[in-house]
């Protein structure tokens, strides 16, 4: 059971309380008038940005605040709004307590966040006819966006070919906490009944309840907050829109909830504080260990979103109201608004605002900006096998053979904490793994890979090179006095690296040479755990929001920035362990901000052995996919506790869709490797696992387009059918990639079916008989045990490579099968994305891209390139001139290809003699609810060829 | 276009190539086919699959790396039917043989392994760009491989090796079962020992048995003698009622006292295990990680502080002074018991007197008279027999009863060493009872932080080389025999495949969180005792793979030459 006590409520979190009261104290009052207003004197217009000043106004009295704002409209049709606050800019402020921490508002997690995407848009416009009291912005691609911003009090409306999207400030809750200095007052007066709707009149500073202002403390431990409340807030309305997606990490599901109470809704807001949370709790809107503050509203026919750059503790708000249709005004429709709340504990407000109209348009814009997917090595995308701890090198060995043994393929050994010398990290047990080198190269013989821990808590001890490097060139994170902070962590008492500082990077960076961290070689990976970070004696199991990053920043600041530093830093080191010798990094994050898909995989941290946590993964996974993170699984099998034989076996059935796929266990359970249940169950997973092998090629596709255009490796529902309603929220069946393969995992015991929701008119196809399912709704699919409910939408061409190796890396220059499913107009498409899984080469054209495409009215299979051209593409092709595909699978064959026994075959640059050669062909008529299917026998014809089968 | 000519070629070449591999091969059989299965590759011109003959191929299709039969069987030298398993997802097959996945016929892939062992290697390693050397030493796996992997065949020298190797192993395996012999002959020597001990204890059972009854016999006698004699008083008169509280009052004190020292030092003992645990828990406390938030642990370490802080008497020094007082001996307290037990004339005594009397005769007749009424009072219920009472025994019964106890617990001293040899002597110690000469055997291994101890039939045991003391890892319980099916390491040390005897130990000491701590050891035959492995399979479940002559011989042995397949072993002659 999670520790409730140990985490921050809303209520507790000063900030978030304050704001909370604030949204109340507007929506009690019919005449609520936010104070802030734009000067229309102030505004600028230039090179696509439109500059200005906000004034708010506070007591009578009292000078307005200036706040600088600023509204880049972007050339992908983005815009970003962007609110300083003057003095701080300035650093005309006094900080408390003798504070070491910088003036300024934090202003850096664009540099950690963004990577592109921030060209101004040239033909972003002012509007010449406007309401007086109003400033209009064309933008985007033909203009069909449009900013109106109303001056006073200040609000922006987002619109889409004329159509309001998106609302700021539209109840009036914009709320930039400036700058004051602390005026001790009379002991007596302090602490009033500070329950009162005191916010009622703020015009009345007396009344104000500072009890949240200064210091804070919680748990025993006391945040000094030198700059006193310094918040920003402001609600984010989506007129029209009834679900909204994305701001990971949660437990909760796809379509979030509403957070202001009511059946079936949260109390609290969504949090966004990265933390070790032990035994996290399902359907919670609970911080977890990563952050990304990306929200998407999506209704029938469109997607809009906003990207909510703070790297503060943050808090979300959701309401949603429904408007009911009007009966005596036909045609009008109800329709519900969804109404979000953000508050950040500091920071400037920095939004960006997308306007879709697709999934897919909103997810390579975000990628744009914060990057991309990685592209992974091939290895990181086959099975890992984990567990804390396999406790020796001989254990390693053994594990490594029983695989084999057993027939089972994987890909990628793991060792947790214990394989260091008393927790101290780049150092190997002298005792437990006596010869790290041998443990190496044994898995190598298969081309298999290790997985190393290192955290970032360095351990404070005597003897030990890393820690007195780390003290002696001061790279660790500050307290507020300034002196290098001791916590607690794994290893006892530690200091931890600060991964904000350049010289930290680069130190950390020498820590993974081969002969520094020795007994590592090209096939050791890294897995970064703890970075958000866990520290045991810290509040909240965090570090104290006053301890100071390099440049100044307090933590406060940078937070959730915090892991991700971390994994770059990790990124990095991995690309330069050698000279000459650049291999894709692989790392593993359990802490993640806006950007970590450019370095980092994410498990979805510590969950337990039930079925409930099972079914949890799925929403968690795809949402991970919509937030731009998709390279992301769920431990399989639970971490904690001791999963019965068909929960195993059905979390293999699961985790096979995965983009990480990776088993682990707790220190305390018992083994449970797939050879470990026995039968029938160990075949049943071997055939899972052998399953996922053999759609490699589909998920190296999948993960290629993520890497270029952002999509998600496994999709919801919403996500490939915008159109249909029904299947908005659901989040329990998925998509991989762009194959039409549907997914949906058994998370129930006992089940021996499950209801597949169906979209379209399309025909599905059981991916193991062919059975065909046919029409929009709910299907039942037979799921006993041994049964994985997979099927294929038509009009897809899948790539496989059927032979089961021992590891993916020998699986290289297998022959591809090309399952081509035939949609109901009999045509079907597809595509493959295949490089050497390893180097950058593909980088300049060192892969094979095609696009196969089945035209039913024609009877032709066609491989046509839509790669581009680069220097390493003539070599990656002669590497690869050997590699066919073997077989052509037809399923939904049309019965006219009865009595055919032969298609014939073309392919490029063939000499005019093997032009047009026969290759062999059957055809299998439908039987019962058996789709009729079609097998052509070895076409010949090379994967990286362009080609032509003639089916007429 | 030059390039794309050349990896056309290149393509063609490699067709070439396969065609060429299956036609080679000495004009005998196709690549990858064993000599069990060469009759079903004689045709030249047609290929028919070995378990599904309506199906019938063209030459051309035979190891051409694609499936056709259902059986894999056209494929023998490629990987192209690997997927033929119950292990892989299921799909339609072809020729419509039921739609899931066909049994293979063949065995796998053949190396001939010209120089060294033939075998037979999964099909999923063929052509997968990995020599693997351990199974086909000619690299023949890897022939039509398009990965660029060329594996040169290597039969002559892992051949040679091998050689050596499995000379020096039929060496050990010579010397081993000398050993084993040398371990079954005393372990015969050790079980007739038990045997005789077994014939002389029955035969001094038998002695004591008649002793006993013979005693037993004395007692009664006396017993009755002594139940008429009540009546007049103890012969010799001596002591009356206040000997008799007296006697009671000393027999009393004597127990009290004798409880009072063994209560106490019972408590002594208490008090030194409640300091002992007190310690581990105060180190616990300071030790734990409190944020490590095990629940149980912190429950523990708060259950811990509250009786920490609870006011406790501490022990009590005079208290002790007087307890050492009292249980000095009674004279050194000033009592002397003789005064009152050999004080004349009892007032019981007294009643009697008037017997004095009498005349003699009369006397003797009524004291006859007296006695006999009042056995039969006392046969027949009527009178409480006055040892049943709070009478003393007399001094002569005591003796009589003495003698026949020690007698009786004789006798129980040999019976039940009787019953433990007979146990022992029926007692499973392994085949040909070898291991009754390993009993008092321990071997030691170092593994990771530990050193593991194992006793032979009696327990496995862990010790810290960290310094946190031993940890039992199970009793011995019995003997079982499992299969195993594990490769032998080059090296020999490994349990190999087979039957193999396993000696069970359980109820090893207790886990955090867990079960007692069990081992399984798992026999196989060696040189030596020795451990070669220790896992801890699941928590504080442990398995030990140790090397020991008392299970070579038959088919008890690890390592050798049928270990070295992964799938079947049919080996040509």
């Amino acid at each position: 059971m999670v520790k409730h006590e140990n985490f921050k409520t809303c209520d507790q979190s000063g900030f978030c309380k304050r704001n909370r009261q604030f949204a109340d104290a507007a929506a009690a009052t019919s005449s609520w008038t936010s104070p802030y207003a734009l000067d229309p004197a102030s505004l600028k217009f230039k090179d696509g940005q439109l500059s200005g000043t906000i004034l708010k106004s506070l007591a009578e009295g009292q000078d307005q605040v200036v706040l600088p704002l600023t509204i880049t409209f972007l050339e992908s049709g983005v815009a970003r709004v962007s609110l300083d606050e003057e003095k701080r800019k300035k650093g005309d402020i006094v900080l408390r307590g003798d504070s070491k921490a910088r003036k300024e508002r934090y202003d850096e997690t664009a540099s950690w966040a963004l990577v592109g995407g921030l060209e101004p848009a040239k033909g972003a416009a002012l509007s010449e006819k406007v309401e007086t009291g109003y400033t209009k912005v064309y933008y985007g691609a033909g203009g069909k966006h449009e900013a109106v911003i109303r001056h006073s009090p200040f609000g922006i409306e987002f619109k889409r070919d004329g159509e309001s999207q998106i609302q700021f400030n539209e109840r009036g809750l914009l709320n930039m906490e400036h700058w004051r200095p602390k005026i001790e007052k009379p002991v007596d007066e302090k602490e009033g009944e500070e329950e009162k709707k005191e916010e009622e009149k703020p015009e009345e500073p007396k009344g104000e309840d500072e009890s949240t202002w200064w210091d804070e403390s919680f748990g025993g431990n006391t945040d000094s907050k030198p700059r006193g409340p310094e918040a920003v807030a402001l609600d984010i309305s989506f007129p029209g829109y009834e679900h909204v997606f994305g701001i990971p990490e949660h437990a909760t599901s796809l379509s979030l909830k509403t957070t202001r109470g009511g059946e079936g809704n949260y109390n609290e807001p969504y949090r966004l504080y990265n933390a070790d949370v032990f035994e996290y709790e399902m359907d919670s809107p609970m911080t977890l260990y990563g952050a990304i503050p990306f929200m998407q509203a999506h209704r029938k026919g469109s997607t809009v979103g906003v990207f909510w750059m703070n790297a503060a503790e943050t808090w979300i708000d959701i309401v949603k109201s429904k408007t009911t249709a009007n009966p005596l005004s036909l045609g009008t429709k109800g329709h519900t608004d969804t109404q979000t709340h953000w508050i950040s504990e500091s920071g400037i407000m920095d939004v960006f605002v997308f306007l879709g109209p697709t999934p897919q348009d909103l997810a390579r814009q975000y990628g744009e900006l914060t990057g991309f997917t990685a592209m992974p090595q091939s290895f990181a995308i086959a099975y890992h096998q984990c567990r804390w701890n396999y406790v020796t090198d001989q254990d390693v060995m053994d594990i490594d053979r029983k695989f084999d043994k057993h027939k089972i393929p994987y890909d990628v050994i793991w060792l947790d904490i214990e394989y260091t010398h008393e927790k101290k990290y780049f150092t190997w047990d002298p005792l437990a793994f006596v010869n790290p080198k041998k443990m190496h190269k044994q898995l190598n013989k298969r081309d298999r890979k290790l997985v190393a821990i290192i955290d970032p808590h360095i351990k404070n001890t005597e003897n030990y090179p890393v820690v007195e490097e780390l003290k002696k060139k001061d790279l660790a994170v500050k307290n507020k006095e300034g002196n290098q902070y001791e916590g607690w962590c794994w290893p006892g008492s530690s200091y931890w690296v600060d991964c904000f500082n350049p010289a930290a990077i680069a130190w950390w960076k020498t820590l993974f040479k081969y002969d520094s961290f020795k007994g590592t070689g090209p096939n050791t990976f890294i897995w970064n755990d703890m970075n958000e970070p866990s520290v045991f004696n810290g509040p909240e199991t965090t570090m104290p929001k006053d301890n100071i990053h390099h440049g100044g920043w307090e933590h406060r600041d940078v937070h959730n920035l915090n892991g991700m530093t971390f994994h770059n830093a990790t990124y990095e080191a991995m690309l330069e362990r050698k000279k000459g010798e650049i291999r894709r990094p692989f790392v593993l994050t359990r802490s993640f901000y806006s950007g970590s898909q450019r370095s980092a995989a994410m498990w979805t941290g510590d969950n337990l052995a039930e079925w409930s946590h099972l079914e949890a993964s799925l929403p968690m996974v795809l949402n991970q996919g919509i937030s731009g993170f998709p390279f992301a699984g769920a431990d399989v099998g639970g971490f904690f506790g001791n999963p019965s034989k068909e929960l195993l076996t059905r979390w293999y059935q699961a985790g096979i869709y995965y983009p990480f796929f990776r088993g682990h266990a707790h220190i305390d359970t018992r083994r449970r490797e797939p050879y470990v249940p026995g039968s029938p169950y160990t075949e049943i997973i071997t055939q899972a696992l052998r399953l996922r092998y053999q759609l490699l090629p589909a998920w190296y596709t999948a993960f290629h387009e993520a890497a270029t255009t952002g999509a998600p490796i496994i999709r919801p529902n919403f996500y490939i059918h915008p159109e249909d309603e029904n299947g908005f929220a659901v989040d329990d069946q998925l998509y991989v990639g762009s194959t039409g393969l549907l997914a949906k995992p058994v998370t129930k015991e006992s089940a021996d079916s499950v209801s597949v929701y169906i979209a379209d008119d399309q025909p599905y196809y059981d991916y193991f008989d062919y059975t065909v399912y046919k029409g929009a709704g709910h299907h039942t699919v037979p799921a006993p045990l041994e049964k994985i409910p997979l099927l294929m939408q038509g009009g897809h061409i899948i790539p496989r490579r059927d032979r089961p190796r021992r590891s993916s890396s020998l699986m290289k220059f297998d022959p591809f099968t090309l399952v081509v499913v035939l949609d109901k107009d009999g045509n079907a498409e597809g595509t493959i994305y295949v490089d050497d899984g390893e180097t950058f080469e593909y980088q300049q054209g060192g892969y094979i891209h095609r696009r196969f495409s089945f035209d039913g009215s024609k009877g032709f299979l066609t491989s046509v390139n839509i790669g581009t051209k680069g220097t390493k593409t003539d070599a990656y092709a002669k590497a690869m001139a050997k590699v066919r595909v073997e077989k052509v699978i037809v399923v939904g064959a049309p019965k006219e290809w009865k009595g055919k026994k032969e298609v014939v075959v073309s392919e490029e640059g063939a000499k005019e003699s093997a032009r047009r050669k026969k290759a062999g062909f059957e055809f299998h008529e439908a039987s019962g609810k058996s789709a009729a299917w079609a097998v052509v026998r070895d076409p010949k014809v090379a994967i990286g060829k362009g080609w032509r089968i003639d089916f007429s | 276009m030059g390039r794309t000519l050349l990896s056309t070629l290149s393509f063609l070449l490699y067709c070439l190539s396969i065609t060429a591999n299956a036609a080679s091969d000495g004009g005998s059989r196709p690549a990858g086919v064993g000599p069990e299965f060469a009759k079903y590759y004689k045709d030249p011109s047609t290929f028919t699959c070995i378990s599904a003959p309506s199906i019938v191929l063209d030459i051309s299709r035979l190891n051409d790396d694609y499936c056709d039969c259902p059986d894999g069987s056209d494929e023998p030298g490629t990987s192209a039917c690997s997927h033929l398993s119950p292990l892989s997802p299921p799909q339609p097959f072809p020729y419509g043989s039921p739609s899931d996945n066909s049994t293979p016929a063949l065995p796998g892939f053949y190396c001939k392994n010209k120089g060294h062992q033939p075998s037979y290697i999964p099909f999923t390693y063929v052509n997968d760009g990995i020599c693997d050397y351990e199974l086909c030493c000619d690299g023949s796996d890897e022939q039509s491989s398009i990965s660029g992997t060329k594996c040169e065949d290597r039969c002559a020298k892992i051949g040679k090796e091998w050689r050596k190797a499995e000379e020096a192993r039929q060496k050990s395996l010579g010397v081993a079962n000398k050993k084993r012999r040398e371990l079954v002959a005393e372990a015969g020597r050790l079980k007739r020992e038990v045997e005789d001990r077994i014939q002389t204890l029955r035969t001094q059972i038998q002695g004591a048995e008649m002793k006993v009854a013979a005693l037993e016999k004395n007692v009664a006698e006396i017993e009755r003698e002594e139940k008429g004699k009540i009546v007049r008083g103890p012969a010799g008169g001596q002591g009356g009622k206040l000997a008799v509280l007296t006697q009671l009052a000393k027999d009393r004190i004597t127990e009290l006292v004798q409880n009072l020292g063994r209560v106490r030092g019972e408590r002594d003992e208490a008090r030194k295990t409640v300091q002992e645990l007190e310690e581990i828990l105060r180190k616990f406390k300071e030790e734990y990680n409190p944020n490590f938030n095990d629940e149980g642990v912190k429950r523990a370490v708060k259950a811990w502080e509250d009786y920490a802080a609870q006011e406790k008497p501490g022990p009590d020094a005079a208290h002790d002074r007087d307890l050492d007082e009292m249980l000095k001996s009674d004279a050194e307290n000033g009592i002397n018991w003789e005064e009152y037990e050999n004080h004349e004339e009892s007032d019981v005594e007294v009643l009697y007197k008037f017997e004095a009397y009498l005349p003699p005769p009369l006397r003797t007749w009524l004291d006859s008279k007296l006695r006999s009424l009042r056995i039969l009072l006392i046969e027949n219920g009527i009178l409480a027999d006055p040892h049943t009472s709070d009478t003393p025994e007399s001094k002569r019964v005591t003796d009589a009863r003495q003698q026949l106890t020690t007698a009786q617990s004789e006798l129980e001293t040999d019976r039940s060493e009787l019953t433990r040899h007979e146990e022992d002597a029926v007692k499973d110690y392994g085949p040909s009872d070898v291991f009754r000469a390993l009993q008092n055997t321990c071997i030691n291994q170092d593994s990771g932080e530990y050193t593991y101890e194992l006793c032979f039939m009696t327990s496995t045991t862990q010790k810290s080389k960290t310094g946190h003391g031993n940890t039992g890892m199970g009793n011995f319980v019995r003997l079982e025999t499992i299969e195993t099916d594990e490769d032998v390491p080059a090296d020999g040390k490994g349990v190999g495949r087979g039957k193999r005897w396993v000696m069970k130990f359980e109820n090893g000491q207790h886990c955090w969180n867990g079960p007692s701590r069990s081992t399984m050891v798992v026999l196989a035959c060696a040189e030596r005792d020795e451990i070669w492995k220790v896992a801890e399979e699941e928590k504080c479940v442990y398995r030990m793979e140790v090397g020991s002559p008392s299970v070579c011989g038959g088919s008890w042995r690890g390592g050798g030459r049928g270990d070295r397949c992964i799938m079947s072993c049919r080996t040509v002659s």
